[in-house]
């Protein structure tokens, strides 16, 4: 078990070494990469921001709470742009022309070599500018000692309950072999996930936390750290993450036993 | 199965569903809201055994099942039906040590990052298939020097030429040292210093570590200075399985007999009439499929009353073979019924 860990680790170092090589070939792309993701993130801060000029609450948030939890959210973001983003294009262009092939013959667990292979280093450039924010406004929002323990464990559950629902949804690349339109369904569910749970009607909200969870991503914690007495949604991240890694096994499996590869 | 039987298939099929498409708007359009499935069995009833460090040859026409074949025996296909076992694995089931053990090289398709230089590739196969710094180190130096790749090593593989970035893509196959390697099309596209390279690489490879190798090739010169036993597929099914030397006699005792004339000569001619005739363009040489037994008569015939220049014969070559099957694969019906 232990030397199957350190293998691992010692694949996704180099999975890191041979991203960092490529991205920084390409130093235009690497500084627009950058400027994208600074566009990202201070449009989503002053839109909140301005419409909050105009009113005062957002169904029981007020200014601070909701900018909390878009910081929360944007971290997120973050961490799957620099860990994930990239892999999700590539397993669908893989698919496609074939180069899944020497994917499969890697001694290793595909998901892992297919999920985990890019990494995007321009992302990590900004990362003290997403931390700096989130730890504004959970300032702001009085976190306790407790909270902000919890708190990057919280991110990292909410990005695991994110990622494991992506990689269900790009299982079907197997069977559809164009995964466009999944990409594009795939990047809809986190923009709805980008808002607080009660701002969907209740047939909308019972749908977003049980059948797709992403609810769960950002509402349950958020909610849990602002307000110790909504701790059930909390409690059914873990149970989400079990359940979707279950699911994926199965979906995954089935998957690549109904991969062509492309002819040569 | 015999203990140095190393790859075991019996009665391999696999189908693949496609759909039929009409051209145009309207083709597109209808396609969408009703698909008409295809179905293709690219490999069918297929039986083959392979012994430890033997080196095959698996020929066939573009679209016979080689490729097929070899994505079934490396795991990155499922097969529809039989029994197919490599090293006693069920390649399917991509067991780690069965994907430590093997190795696939597609000429058509690259391994290797594009974008930065060989060696960052290789190091990082390194360290998925676990391989010891100094084994590594020793492989690298060792495939390097013979190849004549040591200075390409650091460049990024985009700016390397095909056959150059052939002879990396073969050590990164191979730097792990499989048991069981699969060549599909290793020297497509290289010209013919290149191939010659290629060829004696894999040679001296075989030589050295004594591994099996399955080779797909469309240049017979690969089959020829590489394997023993050869392998025809046509149709997915299995048309030939045996030495190489008996795959030259599948047409029956025929030698290749050619001649040129100094005057242009009627192709329709009776003389020529059973013995296959291929004339160039200005029908002043020909070559002809003669049997072994007629080649004494046919010969003094075509000297004594045609003005002859030139004349030369030899062995049917195996290129020859395989065209005339590829045309006529009912040549290989006949021969299993005899």
């Amino acid at each position: 078990m232990l030397s199957n860990i350190k293998h691992y680790l010692s694949v996704y170092r180099k999975f890191v070494a041979t991203s960092i090589a490529v991205n920084t070939s390409f130093r235009t792309s690497f500084v627009m990469l950058i400027i994208m993701d600074l566009f990202t993130f201070f449009t989503t801060i002053y839109s909140i921001d301005f419409i909050y000029n105009h009113i005062d609450t957002i169904g029981p948030w007020g200014r601070n709470e909701l900018l909390f939890f878009a910081c929360f959210m944007l971290m997120i973001d973050n961490l799957h742009m620099i860990l994930f983003s990239e892999s999700f294009w590539e397993l669908s262009f893989s698919i496609k022309n074939g180069s899944l092939d020497f994917v499969i013959l890697k001694p290793l667990n595909t998901i892992f070599s297919v999920f985990f292979r890019y990494f995007r280093p321009s992302s990590c450039v900004l990362t003290p500018l997403y931390i700096f924010y989130l730890i504004k406004y959970g300032n702001l929002v009085g976190l306790g000692t407790l909270d902000w323990v919890l708190l990057p464990f919280m991110i990292f559950s909410g990005l695991a309950v994110l990622v494991l629902i992506e990689f269900c949804f790009c299982s079907a690349m197997f069977w559809v072999t164009e995964g466009i339109g999944i990409n594009f369904l795939r990047l809809q569910l986190q923009q709805l996930s980008r808002w607080p749970n009660f701002i969907y009607g209740p047939l909308a909200r019972k749908f977003l936390t049980v059948a797709v969870p992403i609810t769960l991503i950002g509402s349950a914690p958020v909610h849990f750290l602002l307000d110790k007495s909504r701790y059930g949604l909390f409690l059914a991240m873990p149970v989400a993450i079990i359940i979707l890694i279950f699911i994926l096994r199965i979906v995954w499996e089935k998957g690549l036993r109904n991969y062509d590869s492309a002819s040569s | 199965m015999s203990s140095d039987t190393v790859i075991n298939v019996s009665q391999l099929c696999k189908k693949f569903v496609s759909f039929k498409k009409e051209p145009g708007i309207v083709g597109s359009l209808k396609s969408f809201f009703v698909r008409n499935p295809i179905e293709k069995i690219a490999v069918n009833n297929f039986e083959l055994k392979i012994k430890k460090g033997e080196i095959i040859g698996l020929l066939g026409p573009n679209g016979a099942g080689k490729t097929t074949l070899m994505k079934m025996f490396t795991g990155i296909v499922v097969p529809t039906s039989g029994e197919l076992s490599i090293l006693g694995y069920q390649p399917w089931q991509r067991d780690k040590q069965f994907r430590k053990k093997i190795a696939l090289v597609m000429g058509q398709k690259s391994q290797l990052w594009w974008d930065i230089p060989a060696m960052d590739s290789f190091t990082l196969l390194q360290k998925y298939y676990e391989i010891p710094e100094d084994k590594f180190n020793e492989r690298i130096s060792h495939m390097s020097e013979i190849l004549e790749v040591k200075d390409l090593l650091h460049i990024h593989v985009r700016k390397l030429s095909l056959g150059e970035r052939m002879k990396l893509e073969l050590m990164a196959s191979l730097l792990h040292d499989p048991d069981v390697i699969f060549l599909d099309e290793p020297t497509i596209g290289l010209d013919l210093v290149a191939q010659e390279n290629i060829r004696n690489f894999i040679k001296e490879y075989h030589a050295r570590t004594g591994c099996t190798i399955i080779i797909t090739s469309h240049y017979m010169a690969d089959v020829q200075a590489l394997c023993e036993r050869l392998v025809l597929i046509m149709g997915g099914k299995k048309g030939f399985d045996g030495p190489i030397h008996e795959f030259e006699k599948v047409l029956g005792n025929e030698k290749t007999l050619s001649f040129s004339f100094s005057t242009e000569q009627n192709p329709e001619a009776e003389i020529w009439k059973n013995y296959y005739p291929e004339w160039d363009e200005k029908n002043r040489s020909v070559e002809l499929r003669v049997p072994e037994e007629e080649l004494r008569d046919l010969s003094m015939k075509v000297l004594q009353n045609l003005p002859v220049t030139d004349f030369a014969t030899e062995k049917l070559p195996i290129e020859r073979v395989m065209k005339t099957l590829m045309e006529n694969p009912e040549l290989l019906k006949e021969r299993s019924n005899d």
